[in-house]
C-alpha cells in the first residue's frame, strides 16, 4: 500500500494505491498526517489505483472526513472502483463523502 | 336480450296467438271431417234403408206369393162350407210371418149360413190351430176398407196396419178376391201378417246406438219403430210427425231423418234416424282434448324457451366470470410458479407440472451454511384450495429452516402452524431434508411423504419412517433420520403424481416402471439430473397417453456431487499484521473458482472483519492466541470457518451500526460485523468444545 500525495493551490490529492487492509491502515493513517492540515484547502483522494479496503481504512478516511469538516474543507473520493464501491455503500460513507 | 322488452307479456301474446291458430286450424279442420263424415253418413244410412226396403218387401211379397200359389185350395174347398176350414189351415201353415187367415164370403153365399160367413184359423203358441166363424151381427165385415175396396176396384190390396189381442201385436192383413167361373167376386180370402218382427229387423243392425228405424204408413201411423226402452215416445212422435208434416230437416235439431217408400202407390215409408250430436260429440270431445293439449304444449314450450334465453344470458354472464376468473387462477399459477425454484445448480433439478391451473404440490431447496434444505409435499386435493395451504407450507419451510437445522423441527412447527383453524380438514404429505454438502450427511424427516429413491449403482428406497402428514393432529412430534450419503449419491423425490399416473384402462405407471427408467438412466451417458427428471416426466406422460393428467406430476433430484469440493486452511496468531497472510490465503484459495473481483473481494474483506475481531478481542491483552482459518467450497459455495479459543463471543448478535448518521456523530467501531454480514450470504456461531466457531457462508453460482 503506498500513498502519494499533491498540494497545489487550491486542493491537497492523495494518491491512494494497493491494498488499505487492517494491517496497512496504521501506515496509511501516518502518512496521510498531512491531509489533517488541510488550511481550507479541498481534500482529493484519488482511489484509481486503491484495490481494497478494510473498515480500518474507512476509518482512516472518515478521521480525515472529520477534520476536514472543522476547518470548512471538502473531501472528494475520485476514481473509486466498484469493490471499494460496494463497502462505501454497505457502510453508508457514500452519503457523507462528496465521490466524483 | 333486446327483442324481449317486455318479455313475459310479449311471451304470453305468443303462445295465446298460437293457440288461437292451432284452434282455427283445428275447426276448419273439424268442419272438413264432419262433412266428409256426414256424407259418409247419409250413404251409410241409405244402404241400410235399402236393405230393409227389400228385406220387408221380400217379407210381403212372400205372403203375396203364399196367397197367389196356394189359394187354389181355398178355391176348391168353397165347394162345401166346412171344408174351407182345413183349407184354411193349411194356407196359414204355409208362412211363419202369417198369423191366422180367413175367408169372407159375399152375403148369403151359403144360403145355410145366412148373410155373414167368414171361417178363421189362426195360430196357437202350442203348435195347433184355432178355427173359428166370425161373420155375425157384431162382425160385418162387409163394411171394412179392404172388403169395399177389393169390391170395387176387383183386386187385392193390403190393410193398414192395425194392433189386435191382448199384447197388442201389430199386424197387417193381405186381402185377395176369390172369383167365380163368371168373374164374380164370391169372396176375400186374406192372411194377417205379424208386423212385430219388423221393429226388430228394422232396429237389428244399427251403426249408432242412437239411430233407429220407423216403418210408416202412407196414412202416417206408425207400424214400427225401436223398442220403447231405447226410446221415449216423444222422440219417437217427433220424428213421426215431422215426417207426416214434411218439415225442412232443421226442424229436429241433432237428428238426420232419412226416408224411402216401400212397394206401390200409396206408400209407406220407410224412416231411418240418426243422431248426429252423437256422431260427432266423440269427435268434439277429442277436439276439445286436442286443443287443451296443444295449448300446455305451447306452454311448456314458452316456458322452455324463457328458460333457455334465460340460461343463455346466464351462460353470457357465467363465462364473463369465468374468463376473469380464470385469468385470476392464471395470475396465480403464475405466482405459484415464480415461488417455485427456477435456476437449478448442478446438483440439484426439479420439475411441477400441475394438473389443474394452480397445483397442490410443492418443490423447494435452498443452501445454507453449506447445507442443502430441500423439501418436496403433497397436499390432499386439487386446486386452488390446496394451493393456498401448498403456499403457506412453502412459506412456513423458507422461514423455519432460515434458523433451524434440523428437520423434524421445522416439520413440529409447520405442522403447529398448518393445523391452527384447519377447518377444511386438509392435510399435506412432506419430506424435509438437510443435506451437508461436503460431508454428505442426510439430516432429514418425513410426514407421511413417498419414500425417496437412493441411487447409487442400486436403486433403493430412503428407509425413511412415514411419521404423520402435516396438519393432521397438532402435537405430533416428527422423528428425525440421519445417513451419510456416499459421494456422487442421487436422491429422487417425487409425489404420487408420478407413481399413481393414469392411463386410459385405469392403470397406475407404478414403481416397476420407475425402477425400469432408473435402471436405463444409470447405463446412459448424459447422467445430469435433468435428463433423469425430464425422462421420467416423459416416460409418465407416454405411459398415461391420452387419459388426462390425475394428479401434479412433481419431482425434485439431487446429487452429493464431490467432485469440486476443496478444502485449505491457515493457522494465524492475534496479531494484525497476520491479516495480510489471511489476504493471500484467501486469494489463492478463491483463484481457481470462478468469480469477479468484488465477490471475492467481498468475501475477503467478510472473512478480515471477522478476523480482525478475533484479533482485537478474543484473548486478554498481550496473550497470544491462534486463529484457525478453515476455507472449504463444493463449486458453488465457499464457507470459511474461523475457530479460536478466545471469551466466548457471538458476534452475529452484535447490533448494527447506523449508517445513516452524519461524519461528526458517525462512530468507528462496529462497521466489521457489519460488513462481514452484508457481504456473505449467512454467518452462523457455534460454541463448540470451548472455542468459538464462526461460519461465514457464500453463493457463488
Amino acid at each position: 500500500m503506498t500513498t502519494t500525495i499533491q498540494e497545489t493551490d487550491k486542493s491537497i490529492i492523495a494518491f491512494l494505491s494497493g491494498e488499505m487492509d487492517t494491517a496497512a491502515a496504521a501506515q496509511v493513517e501516518k502518512d496521510l498526517q498531512p491531509l489533517l492540515d488541510s488550511k481550507g484547502k479541498e481534500i482529493v483522494l484519488d482511489c484509481k489505483e486503491l484495490e481494497y479496503i478494510s473498515s480500518s481504512g474507512l476509518r482512516v478516511l472518515l478521521s480525515i472526513l472529520k477534520q476536514a469538516q472543522t476547518v470548512g474543507s471538502r473531501v472528494v473520493l475520485k476514481n473509486v472502483n466498484d469493490v471499494i464501491h460496494d463497502v462505501l455503500d454497505i457502510s453508508g460513507f457514500i452519503s457523507i463523502f462528496d465521490i466524483e | 336480450m333486446l327483442p324481449f322488452k317486455n318479455g313475459w307479456m310479449s311471451r304470453v301474446g305468443i303462445v295465446v296467438l298460437a293457440a288461437v291458430l292451432v284452434e282455427l286450424i283445428s275447426i276448419v279442420q273439424y268442419e272438413r271431417v264432419r262433412r266428409i263424415m256426414l256424407e259418409d253418413m247419409e250413404i251409410r244410412g241409405r244402404l241400410a234403408l235399402g236393405r230393409l226396403t227389400d228385406k220387408i218387401q221380400s217379407t210381403l211379397q212372400i205372403t203375396e206369393t203364399t196367397m197367389r200359389e196356394n189359394l187354389w185350395d181355398v178355391r176348391h174347398s168353397i165347394v162345401h162350407p166346412d171344408s174351407v176350414f182345413p183349407a184354411m189351415v193349411r194356407l196359414i201353415d204355409n208362412n211363419p210371418h202369417v198369423e191366422g187367415g180367413f175367408v169372407a164370403f159375399t152375403p148369403y153365399y151359403y144360403p145355410s149360413k145366412g148373410r155373414l160367413f167368414e171361417p178363421y184359423a189362426a195360430k196357437q203358441g202350442d203348435g195347433t190351430y184355432r178355427v173359428v166363424q166370425l161373420g155375425g151381427p157384431d162382425h160385418d165385415y162387409t163394411q171394412n176398407d179392404e172388403y169395399i175396396w177389393i169390391m170395387d176396384h176387383q183386386a187385392p190390396c193390403w190393410s193398414d196396419p192395425y194392433q189386435y189381442g191382448p199384447d197388442s201385436v201389430s199386424f197387417t192383413t193381405y186381402s185377395y178376391p176369390i172369383f167365380d167361373a163368371g168373374g164374380e167376386i164370391v169372396a176375400i180370402c186374406g192372411l194377417d201378417v205379424n208386423l212385430s218382427w219388423l221393429g226388430d229387423t228394422l232396429n237389428s243392425h244399427q251403426f249408432f246406438p242412437s239411430s233407429f228405424c220407423l216403418l210408416l204408413t202412407p196414412e202416417g201411423e206408425l207400424v214400427a219403430g225401436p223398442p220403447g226402452e231405447r226410446f221415449s215416445p216423444e222422440e219417437i212422435n217427433n220424428v213421426v210427425s215431422f215426417v207426416n208434416q214434411g218439415l225442412p230437416e232443421s226442424a229436429l235439431p241433432g237428428l238426420t231423418v232419412l226416408q224411402t217408400t216401400l212397394g206401390k202407390d200409396p206408400y209407406w215409408k220407410l224412416v231411418q234416424v240418426y243422431s248426429t250430436k252423437e256422431l260427432f260429440a266423440k269427435m268434439h270431445q277429442q277436439r276439445r282434448q286436442q286443443f287443451i293439449l296443444v295449448v300446455l304444449c305451447l306452454a311448456v314450450l314458452a316456458f322452455v324457451i324463457n328458460r333457455f334465453s334465460r340460461n343463455e344470458r346466464k351462460l353470457l354472464v357465467t363465462s364473463a366470470e369465468k374468463a376473469r376468473m380464470s385469468g385470476e387462477l392464471d395470475v396465480a399459477r403464475k405466482i405459484q410458479q415464480e415461488m417455485l425454484p427456477k435456476s437449478f445448480p448442478s446438483f440439484v433439478y426439479g420439475s411441477l407440472e400441475p394438473a389443474l391451473e394452480v397445483g397442490g404440490d410443492l418443490i423447494d431447496f435452498y443452501t445454507r451454511d453449506g447445507k442443502l434444505f430441500f423439501c418436496i409435499g403433497d397436499v390432499s386435493g386439487k386446486g386452488v384450495p390446496s394451493a393456498m395451504l401448498m403456499s403457506v407450507a412453502h412459506s412456513l419451510f423458507r422461514i423455519l429452516s432460515q434458523k433451524i437445522d434440523s428437520p423434524s423441527k421445522i416439520l413440529d412447527y409447520m405442522n403447529k402452524e398448518l393445523g391452527r383453524g384447519n377447518d377444511s380438514n386438509m392435510f399435506m404429505t412432506f419430506f424435509l431434508g438437510c443435506l451437508d454438502l461436503y460431508s454428505g450427511e442426510l439430516r432429514f424427516s418425513n410426514a407421511g411423504h413417498d419414500k425417496p429413491y437412493v441411487i447409487t449403482r442400486d436403486i433403493t428406497l430412503l428407509p425413511s419412517k412415514a411419521n404423520l402428514p402435516l396438519a393432521v393432529f397438532p402435537n405430533t412430534q416428527y422423528e428425525e433420520q440421519t445417513c451419510t450419503l456416499a459421494p456422487g449419491t442421487l436422491l429422487l423425490l417425487y409425489t404420487d403424481g408420478l407413481t399413481e399416473a393414469k392411463n386410459m384402462e385405469r392403470q397406475a405407471f407404478g414403481r416397476p416402471r420407475i425402477q425400469a427408467v432408473l435402471e436405463k438412466f444409470l447405463t446412459s451417458a448424459d447422467q445430469s439430473l435433468f435428463k433423469l427428471v425430464s425422462t421420467l416426466s416423459e416416460e409418465a406422460h407416454a405411459f398415461a397417453g391420452a387419459a388426462p393428467q390425475s394428479d401434479d406430476l412433481t419431482m425434485l433430484a439431487l446429487r452429493f456431487d464431490t467432485s469440486a469440493n476443496r478444502r485449505d486452511q491457515i493457522t494465524l496468531v492475534n496479531k494484525k499484521s497476520e491479516v495480510t497472510r489471511m489476504g493471500s490465503f484467501v486469494k489463492a484459495f478463491l483463484g481457481p473458482l470462478e468469480m469477479d473481483q468484488r465477490t471475492s473481494a467481498g468475501m475477503r474483506l467478510a472473512l478480515e472483519e471477522a478476523v480482525v475481531n478475533v484479533i482485537n478481542y478474543a484473548y486478554p491483552a498481550g496473550e497470544e492466541g491462534e486463529v484457525l482459518i478453515q476455507a472449504d467450497t463444493n463449486g458453488h459455495e465457499v464457507r470459511f470457518t474461523i475457530t479460536d479459543s478466545g471469551y466466548p463471543f457471538d458476534p452475529t448478535t452484535v447490533l448494527e451500526p447506523d449508517t445513516t448518521l452524519d461524519a461528526q456523530n458517525r462512530p468507528i467501531g462496529g462497521l466489521g460485523i457489519l460488513l462481514s454480514r452484508k457481504l456473505m450470504d449467512s454467518i452462523s456461531y457455534n460454541r463448540k468444545d470451548g472455542k468459538n466457531v464462526l461460519s461465514l457462508t457464500k453463493n457463488i453460482l
